[in-house]
């Protein structure tokens, strides 16, 4: 407990987690509304309805996986990481406790995301006339979906982040594989073809119900990426145990 | 702003018998073919300031992150009070320790840094305003660390490591961008907190600043202890500190 106020208190205390939030909010209303200019014979699909909707969960688990990251590259770069071991010699503890707090902010993350998506798309749509193919469901999808993809991403980022341990290569990394590298492997370029939605970012998709054709149900998308979360934490604390810090 | 210190602490009982805070037996550490530690030995006596000298790259720091848990021995072993730095119970309530003077997130405040350790350590924050106080950061403590000149992060440093109230101190360089008044506030401190029965083990190249403060000298060089012992008698022969050092080190030429 002690611990997981000590890591809230370092991210509230700087200006990082707000302009975090910030860009993820810039970033996920500007590609609903792009989005929302494709002809309209397109956006009368409800799988194009689902995709640009989806772009808040993207956007969330994106913006949550470099919080979390953050949370222990950031005190590597700024040597912090050596006082706070200093005053907390268990280090796994102090993974545990960035995965928790990380996790937390970053459901709250994916929940504004999801949120924000659902709402400027809808009233980009009927403001173009368009009428939604969508049901209750798929909001409440769409938008606890993101929470849990976002928060999920979230400990992913810290495992990678304790695995990688340098911020610049730790961010640009997940940026890279979330924008470029699972389109490209899941693509036909590379042909995992069906293994594809087993990846991350697809698990990911998953959970806010997009792309039912191609991608797992959402459940099976959750159970995915928490396996996938669990793997990224537990390394990231066995590591950061076993290693010399700088 | 030290009278309050002065006031508020008294001396601390010993709490373990046989004396010995820092024991470093035949420490060893290697980072593939270059030995940063080689085969070391020496401790440190209750209520004694120590200086740990030696010339760039001797190993100093590396010694510090050994006794301080940040780094495994390859062999040999360092205890504090007994024990591994990590099996201690309270280690930020037994040991207060700066490694770098830059350890701070630079927009993060003062204050804040001190109130994060303070949660994770259970140090009220009572003790966090104390410490601010005490090394004259209390005006500061609201602004964000890269607004600190050198001397300012120096004393957040300190505040650091003293944050909770610990019977041995390690610091690694502390006087670096302290003006002379700085200078001489932190020495009186240190001798301060040696008369109290605890104890400081200070790195340092600063010889001439070291031979005023310190009672014993820990001298290393390439990684291997050159001499130790205390500050008197190996300047008896009417050499200085200075003498001593450049002589064991190979850097008098």
């Amino acid at each position: 407990m002690a611990l997981l106020r000590s890591e809230l208190l370092k991210q509230r205390s700087t200006r990082t987690l707000l302009g975090l939030f910030a860009a993820m909010l810039g970033l996920v209303l500007s590609a609903v509304l792009l989005h929302s200019l494709l002809p309209a014979e397109q956006l009368s699909d409800r799988h194009t309805q689902l995709m640009v909707l989806g772009r808040g969960e993207f956007l969330g688990a994106l913006f949550a996986a470099l919080l979390g990251a953050m949370s222990i590259t950031a005190e590597i770069r700024h040597g912090t990481i050596r006082p706070t071991f200093l005053f907390s010699p268990r280090r796994d503890r102090v993974v545990a406790a960035k995965v928790s707090v990380s996790v937390v902010i970053g459901a709250g993350f994916g929940l504004v995301a999801g949120a924000a998506a659902v709402a400027g798309g809808t009233a980009a749509l009927r403001a173009r006339g368009i009428e939604l193919q969508l049901d209750g469901r798929d909001y409440v999808l769409l938008v606890t979906g993101s929470a849990a993809a976002a928060a999920l991403w979230a400990a992913i980022g810290v495992g990678v982040g304790a695995l990688v341990r340098h911020q610049v290569p730790t961010l640009v990394g997940i940026c890279a594989w979330l924008l470029f590298v699972e389109g490209l492997l899941a693509g036909d370029l590379v042909g995992l073809g069906g293994v594809g939605r087993f990846l991350p970012g697809s698990a990911a998709a998953a959970i806010s119900g997009q792309d039912p054709g191609t991608l797992l149900a959402p459940a099976a998308g959750l159970a995915l990426l928490a396996a996938y979360a669990a793997v990224a934490a537990l390394a990231g604390a066995l590591a950061t145990s076993r290693r010399d810090v700088a | 702003m030290t009278r309050r210190f002065e006031e508020r602490d008294t001396p601390i009982a010993p709490s373990t018998d046989d004396g010995v805070v820092v024991t470093v037996s035949s420490l060893t550490k290697r980072f593939g073919e270059i030995v940063a530690v080689d085969d070391l030995t020496f401790s440190l006596r209750r209520g004694t300031v120590t200086g740990f000298l030696g010339p760039n790259g001797a190993g100093k720091t590396t010694t510090l992150r050994l006794l301080l848990g940040l780094a495994e021995p390859t062999t040999g072993e360092a205890l504090v009070f007994g024990r591994r730095y990590r099996d201690l119970d309270q280690p930020a309530h037994r040991v207060g320790a700066v490694l770098e003077s830059t350890d701070f997130h630079p927009g993060r405040s003062g204050r804040d840094h001190l109130r994060a350790l303070a949660l994770a350590a259970m140090i009220p924050p009572a003790r966090v305003e104390e410490v601010l106080e005490l090394v004259e950061l209390a005006t500061a403590a609201e602004r964000r660390v890269k607004t600190y000149s050198l001397g300012m992060r120096q004393r957040l440093g300190l505040a650091t490591a003293l944050l909770g109230d610990p019977e041995l101190l390690i610091l690694d360089e502390p006087a670096n961008g302290l003006d002379p008044a700085g200078v001489h506030w932190l020495r009186r401190f240190l001798r301060r907190f040696a008369e109290q029965g605890r104890t400081v083990l200070v790195s340092s190249h600063m010889l001439a600043e070291a031979a005023q403060t310190v009672d014993d000298v820990v001298i290393i060089d390439r990684g291997r202890l050159m001499t130790t012992g205390q500050l008197d008698e190996l300047t008896k022969d009417g050499r200085t500190l200075e003498d001593v050092f450049l002589a064991l080190t190979g850097a008098a030429t």
